[in-house]
C-alpha cells in the first residue's frame, strides 16, 4: 500500500514521466486495437482519391495509392512495436545465458568476453545491415538480426550483475550449502537480475524500434510491402513537398514511441538502481 | 476578334524571336554539373546495356551510325547510308577521313573492323548479330564490309544504339577489356573518383561532320570546357539539388517533381514525350503463368490505368495505351489492343479456373531502386488479389532481379521498362533467348519474316501482326506508355530533349 | 602501468580477431554465388568462374579463411569488384568525410551535451533539469534519417542557406567541403548530444555526493567554484568514455546520414557495396569501421590512467 502510494506520487511529481506514460499508452492502444481505429483497410487502395491532405475523413491524409494514411500509421505501429518487443526478447534471452555464462565461469568469460567486445565495436546499425544482408530481408530476420546486435549489451548487463549477486553473502552461503547451480541460478540470480534486465529491455525497446525504421528507409528492412514506419517514411520522401503528411506522421509515430520509452527506462533506472537512490 | 488574337500572337512570336536569337548565341567556355542515377558500373558501353554508361560515354565514344530526327539512322563515323547488296546479306560502309582519335593517331578501316570483332566478342548485342555475320573485312583504308549469312534487317539499328554500343577505337587498343579510353568524340575523358564524378574535357581536335545537327546526328561542336558527371542514386535528392541550382542537368526525375520544378528561378523541367513503355514480363517457359489460360487470366485482371497514375500521378506524364508503339512511331498499330486496361476481377477468375488454376502461387519480382516499378507492382498485387490470384510480390535491389530473372524457375513474372527502341527487333519480348522465352510456332514465323524482310512497309505489317499474337498469347503485359522527367539549369542552352541525354551543342548562357 | 598498456594492446589483437572473424563469416554465408551476382545478367559461365578463381571462392572456406588473415596482417583488404580497385583506396578515399563529419557531429555534442548535462545535475528535480531531461530524450528520439529530411527540406530547400546534397564540386576547396558537412554535423550532433548529456549529468551527480565536494562546499567555496573545478574534473573520466560510445553511434549514423545527403564516405560506401553485392568492401568496410572504434577506446582506455591515477593500480 505504501509502496503504491509512494510510486503514484513519484508519478505525480514527474510530470514528464506522466506525459510518456499517456502517450506510449495512447500509441499501444491504438497499435493493438488498430481495426478498431481506422476507418479503411491500411492496403485498400483508391488511386482516385490520392495524396489528399489531412481531413476529417482521412485523419492523415492519404498517401500515392490513396490510401489512409492514419490506418497505415496505427497497423504500422503494430509492426514496429511487435518487432521491437520481439527483439527485446530475443535479445535478452540470449543475453542472459550469455552473461550468466561469463559471470559465473572464468573460463567462459574469457571467450564470451572477447566476442561481446568484438561485436559492440560494430556501430548497430552496421552490423544489422550487414546480417539482413546476410539472412535476407523479412519481418523475423530483422527481429534475429537486431536481436543479435543487442544481445551483448545485455550480456555485458547480466555478467556485471552476476559478479555481484554471485559474491552476496546468501548466495555464497547456498553455495557452501551444496545447492546445486541451476537451483542458485533460477532462486537468487534471476530473480536479481530482474531489475538491470527491464532498465535494459526498455532502453533496447526504443533502439530497436529506431534500428528497424533505419533499415526499412534505406531498404534492407522489412518487406516494403509492409506498412511499417521506415517503410512510410522512406515511400514518403519522394512527396516530402507536395504531399509532406505521408513522411510526417510516421515520424512522429516513431519519436512518440522512442521518447516515451526512454523517459520511461530512465525512470525505471533512477528507481531501480540504488546507487542513485541515495542521492535523491 | 480573331483578328486582334491573330496579331497579338504574331507580336508574341515576334518577341520570342528576338529573345531566342539573343539567347542562340553559343558561346565557348563553361563548365557543367550533370546529375546521373549512379554510378557507372564501367565507363565501356559495349560490355555495359546501362543507360547511364550510354549517357556518359557518349561523349567520348562514337559509333557508325547513330540516331537523328524520328529516330531515323544517320551516319556518324561512317561518311554516309550503308549500301545494301547481295539480297541484303552484304553492308559496304564508307568512312569519313580525318577523324582522330584522342591519342592524336587517325582513324582507318583497320580501327573499325577491329573494333567491330570487338564487339561481336563482348557485348550482348554484338553477340546477338554475330550468329548472323560471317565476315566483317576492310577492302580499303576507308570503307568497312559487313558480310551476312542471312538477311538481317536490324544490323544497322544495332550498330547505332549506345548501350552495347559498337564504338570504334584504335585497333591497338581493342581488347576485350580497354586499358584506356580512347575514341573519336567531342569530349575525352579525364578522371574517374568512383561514387564522386566522371570529368570529360573538350577533346580540341575533334573532327566533326559537316552537315547540321539532328538529335545525335550532324555537326557536333563541344563548347563547354568541362563535364562533370555526378552520381546522386537518390531521387529526391537530385530533385533538391536541381532546386538548389547545384546541377545543370539532373536526370530521371521522379515525375512527382514535376510542379515543383515549374516557375523557379535555378531550375527548369524538360519533359521527354513519349520516352517508354513499363511493361509485366511473364514467364512463359516454366511454372504456373506457363499456362497461356492463366496470362490472359492476368491480362484481363489488371487495370493499367490505375497502376500508371498510381506510378507517375500527373496525367501530363503517362498514356495509358496498349499499342506496343506509340501513336507517332511507323511501328504504331491498334491491331489486337482491345483486351488492354480492362480491371475485370470477376471475368479473370472465371477465365484462370477454367484454365485449370487453383490458388498456386504466383511469384512476381520488383525493385525499390525504380519507385515506379515498385508502384505499379503493389497496385497490380491488389488488382489481381481480388481476382483470386495468390500473390507473393518478391521485392529485392535490381541487381538481384536481374540475376533471378534470368532463372525459369525463380519466378513468375517481373517489372521492367523500356525506351521506345527505334528498331522493333531489339526488344527482348522478341528475343527468344531473354527472360520470359516466349517461343511458340507462330512467334516464331512472324519473327524470322520480320528479320528478314528490309522493305520497312512490310515490317510495319508484319510487326502489326505481331503485336496481335503478344495480346492473345501474353508473353508480356504492357502497362503504358511514360514521359521522362529532367530539370536542367535556365542558363543550359542548346539542349534537345533525348533518351540518352547529351551535352555537345549546349553551351552555358553567362 | 607498462604492463597494464600490454595487457591493453593484447586485448585489443584479439577483439579485432573477432571482428575479422566475424566480418569474414557473414560475407561467406550470404546466400547466392556472390560472383554471380556481382557480375550480373549479361556474364558469361566463364566470367563467372573466373571472378571466383580471382577472389578465391572455389578454395574450402578453412583456406579462405587461413588466407584471408593473412593478407590482414599485411594490410590487404582485397579488391573492389565493382569499383576496380582495392578495397582499402577505396575506403581511404572515403575516410575525409566521415572523419570530418564525426569530429564535427562529435564537437558539436560535446558543446550541446557538456553544459546540458551540468545544469541538469546541478539543478537536480528542478523545471531545469526536467526541462534539459525532456529535449535531450527528445533528440535521441529522432531517426537521423527522418530529421535529416526535415533539414534538407527546411535549411537547405526552402531557406537556402546550405547545399542539398553531395560534397562539393570536383576540386572543391576545403572550406567549401566541409560547408558541405554542416548540416549532416548538426543533425548527428543534436541526435547524440542526448546521450552525452545524460551521461554527463549522471556522473557529475554521482560526483556531487562525493565526500571531497561536501568539503569543499563545507569550506564556503563559492557553488560555481565547486562545480566547475572540483566536481567537473572528476566527472570528466566517465564522459571520456561516453565519447568513446558515441564515436560508434556516430559511425552508425553516419552510414544514414551519408546516404541521405549523398556524401561520399565510408557509411554510404557500405550501403552502395550492399546494393552493389560488392563483398569485398563490405568485409573490409566493417573491419576498419570496427577497428577505428577499438582504437579509439584504447586510446580513451590509456588516457584515464593519466588522468586518474587510481586506474593504475587496477
Amino acid at each position: 500500500m505504501t509502496r503504491l502510494r509512494t510510486a503514484a506520487l513519484f508519478v505525480w511529481r514527474n510530470k514528464l514521466l506522466t506525459l510518456a506514460i499517456v502517450l506510449l499508452a495512447i500509441v499501444t492502444v491504438l497499435a493493438v486495437f488498430a481495426p478498431l481505429f481506422a476507418a479503411f483497410e491500411p492496403g485498400a487502395m483508391r488511386i482516385a482519391r490520392r495524396l489528399r491532405p489531412p481531413s476529417d475523413v482521412h485523419l492523415f491524409g492519404t498517401d500515392e495509392f490513396g490510401r489512409d494514411v492514419f490506418a497505415r500509421v496505427i497497423h504500422g505501429g503494430r509492426i514496429s512495436l511487435a518487432a521491437g518487443g520481439l527483439t527485446v526478447l530475443f535479445a535478452c534471452a540470449g543475453g542472459v545465458v550469455l552473461g550468466i555464462l561469463a559471470g559465473f565461469y572464468d573460463r567462459a568469460d574469457r571467450v564470451i568476453g572477447k566476442v561481446v567486445d568484438g561485436m559492440m565495436a560494430f556501430p548497430d546499425i552496421l552490423l544489422a545491415i550487414a546480417l539482413v544482408a546476410v539472412l535476407g530481408p523479412s519481418l523475423t530476420n530483422v527481429v534475429v538480426a537486431l536481436g543479435v546486435v543487442y544481445m551483448p549489451r545485455v550480456a555485458r548487463v547480466v555478467r556485471a550483475s552476476t559478479l555481484v549477486i554471485r559474491e552476496l553473502p546468501f548466495v555464497e552461503a547456498a553455495r557452501a550449502l551444496g545447492v546445486p547451480t541451476h537451483r542458485i541460478l533460477s532462486r537468487h540470480v534471476l530473480r536479481n537480475l530482474a531489475s538491470p534486465l527491464i532498465v535494459q529491455g526498455t532502453f533496447i525497446f526504443a533502439y530497436a524500434i529506431l534500428a528497424e525504421a533505419g533499415l526499412s528507409f534505406l531498404g534492407v528492412g522489412v518487406s516494403p510491402e509492409t506498412p511499417t514506419w521506415g517503410n512510410m517514411i522512406n515511400a514518403g520522401q519522394q512527396y516530402a513537398r507536395q504531399a509532406w503528411w505521408i513522411m510526417m506522421f510516421p515520424g512522429v509515430a516513431i519519436v512518440i514511441c522512442v521518447f516515451s520509452l526512454q523517459i520511461i527506462g530512465d525512470a525505471l533506472r533512477d528507481a531501480l538502481d540504488p546507487k542513485l537512490r541515495r542521492t535523491v | 476578334m480573331r483578328k486582334i488574337l491573330t496579331a497579338s500572337l504574331a507580336g508574341l512570336l515576334a518577341a520570342g524571336a528576338a529573345t531566342a536569337a539573343l539567347a542562340q548565341e553559343p558561346r565557348r567556355g563553361g563548365v557543367i554539373n550533370v546529375a546521373t542515377i549512379g554510378e557507372p558500373p564501367t565507363l565501356d558501353p559495349s560490355v555495359s546495356t546501362t543507360d547511364v554508361v550510354g549517357m556518359i560515354s557518349l561523349h567520348y565514344f562514337e559509333t557508325l551510325y547513330t540516331f537523328g530526327t524520328d529516330w531515323k539512322i544517320v551516319p556518324l563515323l561512317a561518311a554516309g547510308d550503308a549500301q545494301i547488296s547481295d539480297g541484303g546479306k552484304v553492308y559496304t560502309i564508307p568512312l569519313r577521313t580525318g577523324v582522330k582519335f584522342h591519342d592524336g593517331s587517325t582513324m582507318t578501316s583497320a580501327d573499325v573492323v577491329a573494333s567491330l570483332k570487338r564487339w561481336m566478342d563482348v557485348a550482348v548485342r554484338g553477340k546477338q548479330a554475330a550468329a548472323f555475320i560471317t565476315d566483317v573485312a576492310a577492302p580499303d583504308p576507308n570503307t568497312v564490309r559487313i558480310t551476312l549469312k542471312e538477311p538481317y534487317a536490324p544490323l544497322l539499328s544495332l550498330l547505332s544504339l549506345p548501350t552495347s554500343a559498337a564504338i570504334v577505337v584504335p585497333a591497338s587498343k581493342a581488347q576485350a577489356q580497354l586499358a584506356e579510353i580512347v575514341g573519336t568524340g567531342p569530349y575525352r575523358f579525364r578522371e574517374r573518383q568512383p561514387d564522386r564524378y566522371v570529368l570529360l574535357t573538350r577533346f580540341d581536335d575533334y573532327v566533326a561532320r559537316d552537315d547540321a545537327a539532328q538529335v545525335y546526328g550532324g555537326k557536333r561542336t563541344a563548347w563547354l570546357d568541362e563535364i562533370r558527371f555526378v552520381p546522386v542514386p537518390n531521387a529526391n535528392t537530385r530533385v533538391e539539388g536541381a532546386l538548389a541550382g547545384q546541377y545543370a542537368y539532373a536526370d530521371s526525375l521522379p515525375v512527382e517533381a514535376f510542379p515543383s520544378l515549374r516557375g523557379q528561378a535555378r531550375t527548369e523541367p524538360v519533359v521527354l514525350a513519349p520516352f517508354g513503355w513499363p511493361v509485366m514480363t511473364i514467364n512463359t517457359r516454366q511454372g504456373t503463368l506457363a499456362n497461356q489460360g492463366v496470362r490472359q487470366a492476368i491480362q484481363t485482371a489488371l487495370k493499367p490505368s490505375d497502376m500508371l497514375e498510381a506510378a507517375f500521378g500527373d496525367k501530363a506524364f503517362f498514356k495509358p495505351e496498349g499499342a506496343l508503339y506509340a501513336e507517332g512511331f511507323i511501328w504504331h498499330s491498334k491491331n489486337g489492343v482491345e483486351v488492354y486496361d480492362q480491371g475485370n476481377a470477376a471475368k479473370a477468375r472465371e477465365m484462370a479456373r477454367a484454365a485449370g488454376y487453383n490458388g498456386q502461387p504466383i511469384r512476381i519480382l520488383t525493385t525499390q531502386q525504380f519507385e515506379f516499378h515498385f508502384r505499379m507492382a503493389q497496385v497490380a498485387v491488389e488488382y489481381l488479389r481480388q481476382a483470386g490470384f495468390n500473390i507473393d510480390l518478391q521485392v529485392s535491389d535490381w541487381a538481384t532481379l536481374t540475376q533471378r530473372r534470368t532463372d525459369p524457375a525463380l519466378w513468375e513474372a517481373f517489372f521492367t521498362h523500356s525506351p521506345f527502341l527505334p528498331e522493333p527487333a531489339l526488344n527482348g519480348y522478341l528475343n527468344d533467348q531473354s527472360p520470359g522465352w516466349w517461343s511458340t510456332p507462330e512467334r516464331n514465323r512472324l519473327v524470322a519474316a520480320f528479320n528478314q524482310e528490309s522493305d520497312t512497309a512490310k515490317r510495319v505489317a508484319v510487326f502489326a501482326d505481331l503485336q496481335k499474337v503478344v495480346f492473345e498469347q501474353v508473353p508480356i503485359i504492357k502497362i503504358g506508355n511514360f514521359n521522362a522527367l529532367a530539370a536542367k539549369s535556365p542558363q543550359l542552352q542548346g539542349l534537345t530533349p533525348a533518351a540518352w541525354p547529351f551535352f555537345w551543342n549546349t553551351w552555358l548562357k553567362p | 602501468m607498462r604492463r597494464y598498456v600490454v595487457d591493453r594492446l593484447l586485448g585489443m589483437v584479439l577483439v579485432m580477431l573477432v571482428v575479422a572473424t566475424m566480418a569474414f563469416l557473414i560475407v561467406r554465408v550470404i546466400p547466392g554465388d556472390p560472383a554471380g551476382i556481382m557480375l550480373g545478367p549479361d556474364a558469361t559461365p566463364a566470367d563467372v568462374a573466373g571472378l571466383r578463381t580471382r577472389l578465391g571462392l572455389d578454395r574450402p572456406i578453412p583456406v579462405q579463411y587461413v588466407i584471408f588473415l593473412r593478407d590482414l596482417v599485411v594490410g590487404d583488404l582485397g579488391q573492389s569488384i565493382f569499383l576496380g580497385r582495392s578495397v582499402l583506396q577505396a575506403l581511404a578515399d572515403r575516410t575525409e568525410p566521415t572523419l570530418a563529419l564525426t569530429l564535427m557531429a562529435t564537437l558539436i555534442a560535446l558543446a550541446i551535451g557538456i553544459p546540458a548535462g551540468i545544469v541538469a545535475a546541478v539543478r537536480r528535480g528542478g523545471a531545469l533539469d526536467q526541462t534539459t531531461r525532456g529535449l535531450a530524450m527528445l533528440g535521441a528520439s529522432i531517426p537521423s534519417f527522418w530529421l535529416a529530411l526535415l533539414f534538407m527540406q527546411t535549411f537547405a530547400v526552402a531557406l537556402g542557406w546550405f547545399p542539398v546534397a553531395g560534397y562539393g564540386e570536383p576540386g572543391a576547396p576545403f572550406l567549401e567541403r566541409m560547408r558541405h558537412l554542416i548540416m549532416p554535423a548538426v543533425v548527428l550532433g543534436l541526435i547524440s548530444s542526448a546521450l552525452i548529456t545524460r551521461f554527463t549529468r549522471a556522473s557529475m551527480l554521482d560526483v556531487l555526493g562525493e565526500d571531497y565536494v561536501r568539503t569543499a562546499r563545507s569550506k564556503g567555496l563559492a557553488e560555481r567554484v565547486v562545480v566547475m573545478k572540483h566536481a567537473l574534473r572528476n566527472a570528466m573520466i566517465p564522459i571520456l568514455t561516453v565519447v568513446g560510445l558515441t564515436v560508434a553511434v556516430l559511425l552508425g549514423g553516419a552510414v544514414v546520414t551519408e546516404t541521405v545527403f549523398g556524401l561520399p564516405g565510408v557509411g554510404n560506401l557500405v550501403v552502395q557495396a550492399v546494393l552493389r553485392r560488392d563483398y569485398p568492401v563490405i568485409q573490409g568496410a566493417l573491419i576498419v569501421i570496427a577497428g577505428i572504434y577499438v582504437l579509439v577506446n584504447l586510446v580513451i582506455d590509456l588516457l584515464y590512467t593519466l588522468i586518474d591515477p587510481r586506474v593504475r593500480y587496477r
